[in-house]
């Protein structure tokens, strides 16, 4: 007769391996399958996110195609193609159905995804939901054909299994391509598939991707750029954002012999003079065998590398867009909605959060076709990946509410929240290591080094947002100036000498002074051979002006440019140029052309124009000459300068009452 | 109350700025033109000079006791949007009143926006805005909108008591009519045009008129036959009067010496039309020695009333408040009566309508309000 079981024994019976299946099924919210809808979307993600990561990694422009058709109620097939180098027969299995393999989990480096759970998740939900295997055809270029098999995830033992194999023909050279068969639901709107493809198309303009929609909608991202981004570099791990168990990890595989080595080269930032402190801080000798720090030397080891100072983490390890695919991509993908202003993108230099570098990019697109009684479109990124739930819990949108928008342009109740106008603002936090607030990276926590940043790039944006705006009202000025002198002077000359039976006069000289100004116009046209910008200053003014015309350029496409008519002064460094123009009579023109090489990034904004020989008041399209410009004015501009100021004084003499802005204290009810 | 007692003395038939479609109506016009078209020709930023339409440039006339336009004045210029739009306006409606003397057509104000459709810019936006270029023109022009063959809709008081008059009609018969006798319940209805080649007064027995603000009191005054009992003359002003309405008093007035009392609301809004009816409207102005009746008394009901015969009232609204504030910077409220009324209403805080005097039963306003008022004024 056997005694009766222990409590421990009781226990021990009850405790078992816990199955990848059960893992999943407990973690569906965090692994982003926990509805339909929802986990149509991480489907999509996680297949979509590797078909643009490993182009990026092979060096080859990313072409992906996202194929969604109905399966039955309440069930797609979902089919990711990419034009990758595709992969190895051996390594197919593992890949797509083993939970957590994967290269990147123990690289530090910027990457889309870093557990090596996506795509193997996904494959799990399928087999789960519908019992059906994910359907794989890949091919590299060394060989004939394709593999296609069939896997399932041994959910016992997280093992691939495959349920067949075949090898077939397949019309292109390398590739790889994932059918899911999922239970799911396609909706549109802000959180669909739509939406995430639009945003990585956003970010990443050197991919094409191509959504086909259950109903048979096709719709196509362009590639917008034809380079590929900086491949991030690999970096050492750098103290700074070391624990413990990451550093006992390294000390026990490191391969440099005594811990002294192990602090120089394995990890960043710890210079020989910051080596020989931290052995001292933690009483430990350059000399001792690293794998032999264990327990309590490890603990005074990473105390000691926290309190000493350290050069900051590099930031090669981060791939920003850049300004020019931050435009690009902005401007492919939004065009269609003709925004009147793609602000300058900022992009902030490196910075450091918990040991982990960091950056922030920030673009602004304003006005045209976007609501104008709306909340701003928030497009978020983190890592080159766009984040479509959770905004209302995210850095981002918090740095956005925090700004008083009201400064720049914007309407905002109250000087905080979301500002209400035309305007979509892009986002992008780059990082080692992006704090989430969940595992299902859905928005990024607040952290005070990284909210410093982002207000610091919203700022810079919302500034270039305001010159923008006050612009457009200079701009909003001179067409109702040009409305009269265009529309109604020449109506009212006309039907005043009709009722006369008189010839019609010539207007020129009201013109010149009811418009009193001197225009500057400048307009961009691209053609395949060159991008040409045509300036042309008019004189509407009712006497005759000399002028000096200056421009300033980007100092990369200044070096590229052709002028006509040459100019009379330049400092290429500064990317600046400058031309006395010729005397200018009452309604008189003169032209300038620049010209650039094709597929030059310029637009008119780029452009800033300046001028000297007439005061401020007097000008449309352009400003006065900076302080900051040390250029000697010809004699005749500061004269011309002078007496225009003189004039001016002069000319305000009596001031008229104007009869229709009179206010009338008749009220509608005042009178019959 | 009123501060002038000032009387006209009635005139006859040609009195200087009355109505009737002159031969030279369009002449100034041209001027109008010439002026734009030498502006045009010498370089010069075309542009008119108006009187201000603005209650700080009411000018007292003492000869008239009319409130009339001042020698403030604006500059309408093309340098302006608004402006060049408005000297345009100037010249398609000249022309469009050159082509209906042409076809010897009238229009109506609102058929006038509506024509306005096929000019382009120049179109109106709102019907306010085509009345007040109308108004612009008469008084650059110095004529009536008649003479420019601009007439408002039919919507002229109502007229009930012992007064024959003869009205030419559109076919050109005369009919004699007595606004007691030959009418209906709802008395003898005043055509747009009321000078005297339209209107002719042939006799009357009322002592005095009465001109009131509300179709019920014109009603119950009606019903209580308080014109055959006091021998008076009921005109509906339907709110703020029409000029019709108002040239109508004035004719009454001066031909026929009638005093005339003005019946209303005792509110800020009721306070204006006293105003314009007796003293002149800020926009009409320059029309105010035709329009405006400076003997025309206010009867009530006043501030005091309210009190005196503890009216069932109304809190005053924000709109009233600045109304009444407005009325104390009115140069035609500057008399010290209107002041402490105005004054007084602002203290008290309380409005009250004519037809809250039925608090005390339907007769009390014919049997005591009325009588008791119009002794003190000295009418009875």
């Amino acid at each position: 007769m056997s005694p009766p079981p222990t409590i421990a024994q009781q226990l021990a019976a009850k405790q078992r391996e816990i199955s990848v299946a059960e893992f999943f099924e407990r973690n569906r919210q965090i692994l982003g399958f926990d509805n339909p809808s929802r986990a149509l979307l991480t489907t999509v993600k996680e297949a979509l996110d590797n078909a643009v990561d490993i182009g990026e990694e092979a060096r080859i422009l990313p072409d992906v195609l996202v194929e969604i058709t109905k399966e039955g109620e309440d069930r797609l097939r979902v089919a990711v193609t990419d034009n990758g180098p595709g992969i190895l027969r051996k390594e197919i299995p593992n890949v797509f159905a083993r939970l957590l393999y994967g290269s990147r989990f123990h690289s530090n480096r910027q990457a889309r995804g870093q557990q090596g759970i996506g795509i193997s998740a996904a494959v799990l939900y399928a087999n789960l939901t519908t019992a059906r295997p994910a359907h794989i055809v890949s091919k590299v270029e060394e060989d004939e054909a394709a593999h296609v098999l069939d896997l399932f995830i041994d959910t016992q033992k997280n093992q691939p299994r495959v349920a067949s194999e075949d090898l077939v023909l397949w019309d292109r050279p390398h590739g790889t391509r994932v059918e899911l068969v999922i239970k799911a639901r396609y909706q549109r709107g802000r959180q669909s598939p739509y939406e995430y493809l639009r945003g990585t198309a956003i970010v990443n303009p050197h991919a094409r991707l191509v959504l086909v929609e259950p109903d048979g909608t096709r719709v196509t991202f362009e590639r917008a750029a034809q380079e590929l981004p900086a491949l991030a570099q690999e970096t050492l791990p750098h103290p700074y954002g070391l624990e413990l168990g990451e550093l006992g990890h390294l000390l026990k595989s490191t391969k440099r012999p005594t811990l002294g080595e192990f602090l120089a080269k394995d990890l960043a930032g710890v210079s020989p003079r910051a080596v020989k402190e931290v052995l001292e801080r933690s009483a430990l000798g350059a000399r001792s065998d690293p794998g032999a720090v264990q327990g309590e030397a490890q603990e005074r080891l990473l105390g000691a590398l926290h309190q000493v100072p350290l050069v900051a983490p590099s930031a090669d390890c981060l791939s920003p867009i850049g300004p020019l695919l931050i435009k690009r991509g902005l401007r492919n993908v939004l065009g269609d909605l003709r925004p009147d202003f793609f602000a300058p993108p900022v992009s902030r230099p490196p910075k450091v959060h918990a040991g982990f570098p960091f950056l922030v990019e920030v673009g602004l697109v304003y006005g045209g076709g976007l609501p104008a009684d709306q909340p701003v479109q928030i497009l978020r990124f983190a890592n080159r990946v766009p984040l479509l739930f959770q905004q209302g819990a995210c850095a981002i949108t918090n740095a956005i509410s925090n700004l008083d928008w009201r400064r720049y342009g914007l309407d905002q109740k109250g000087g905080s929240g979301l500002p209400v106008g035309p305007a979509v603002l892009l986002v992008h936090v780059a990082s080692t290591k992006i704090p989430f607030t969940s595992e299902a990276k859905e928005a990024i926590a607040e952290d005070p080094e990284i909210d410093k940043e982002l207000t610091l790039a919203l700022q810079a944006a919302a500034r270039h947002l305001r010159t923008h705006i006050s612009r457009q009202s200079r701009r909003a000025f001179a067409s109702e100036k040009f409305a009269i002198i265009q529309r109604i002077l020449p109506k009212l000359a006309e039907k005043t000498s009709h009722l006369l039976d008189k010839p019609v006069p010539d207007l020129t000289p009201v013109i010149t002074r009811i418009m009193d100004v001197v225009n500057v116009d400048t307009s961009v046209a691209a053609t395949p051979a060159s991008v040409g910008v045509g300036v042309e200053v008019t004189n509407y003014t009712p006497r005759a002006r000399v002028l000096e015309l200056f421009v300033e350029i980007p100092p990369n496409e200044f070096a590229l440019a052709t002028f006509d008519p040459a100019p009379d002064g330049t400092e290429a460094g500064l990317g600046r140029a400058w031309w006395t123009l010729p005397k200018l009579g009452p309604n008189a023109r003169a032209k300038l052309a620049l010209t650039f090489p094709p597929k030059t990034d310029l637009e008119a904004n780029d452009l800033d124009w300046y001028v000297a020989g007439i005061d401020e008041a007097h000008v449309l399209g352009a400003d006065p000459l900076p302080g900051d410009w040390d250029v000697r004015l010809p004699r005749t501009i500061i004269e011309a300068a002078e007496s225009a100021a003189a004039e001016e004084a002069a000319a305000t003499a009596e001031p008229e009452v104007d009869y229709d802005a009179a206010e009338s204290s008749a009220s509608p009810s005042d009178d019959e | 109350m009123p501060p002038s007692r000032a009387r006209a003395r009635a005139t006859t038939s040609d009195e200087a700025d009355a109505p009737k479609v002159r031969a030279d109506a369009l002449t100034p016009t041209v001027g109008l033109a010439q002026q734009i078209y030498d502006q045009l020709d010498h370089g010069e930023i075309p542009r008119m000079r108006l009187p201000l339409r603005t209650k700080q440039n009411l000018a007292f006339q003492s000869r008239e006791g009319v409130w009339r336009l001042g020698k403030a004045m604006g500059t309408r210029s093309a340098r302006k949007l608004d402006g060049a739009l408005m000297l345009l306006r100037t010249f398609y409606l000249v022309d469009f009143i050159n082509e209906m003397a042409r076809d010897r057509k009238t229009s109506t104000l609102r058929e006038l926006y509506y024509i306005s459709e096929a000019w382009e810019d120049a179109k109106f936006h709102s019907e306010d805005e085509s009345n007040l270029l109308i108004e612009d023109l008469e008084v650059m022009c110095a004529r009536l909108r008649e003479d420019f063959r601009l007439h408002p809709e039919e919507n002229g008081a109502s007229v009930i008591g012992d007064l024959t008059i003869k009205e030419k009609n559109r076919k050109g018969a005369v009919k004699r009519i007595n606004c007691k006798d030959d009418v209906g319940d709802g008395g003898y209805s005043l055509p747009f045009n009321v000078e005297k080649e339209k209107i002719e007064f042939v006799g009357t027995n009322a002592k005095f008129v009465i001109a009131i603000e509300c179709g019920g009191m014109v009603d119950r005054l009606a019903e209580n036959n308080f014109d055959e009992d006091q021998n008076a003359i009921l005109v509906h002003l339907k709110g703020q009067p029409a000029r019709s309405t108002r040239r109508f008093l004035k004719r009454i007035a001066e031909e026929l010496k009638l005093p005339i009392v003005v019946f209303t609301d005792g509110d800020p809004w009721s306070f204006r039309i006293y105003a314009s009816v007796a003293y002149g409207a800020i926009k009409t102005a320059h029309l105010s020695s035709y329009l405006a009746t400076p003997s025309a008394e206010f009867l009530g009901v006043t501030a005091s009333d309210i009190e005196n015969y503890e009216l069932p009232s109304d809190k005053l609204s924000e709109q009233d408040v600045r109304a009444l504030q407005a009325e104390l910077t009115d140069p035609r409220f500057g008399t010290a009566e209107w002041r402490s009324e105005i004054e007084l209403m602002l203290k008290n805080g309380k409005k009250a309508e004519q037809q809250s005097l039925a608090k005390y039963g339907l007769n009390y306003v014919t049997e005591h309000y009325l009588p008791e008022k119009l002794t003190e004024m000295g009418v009875l």
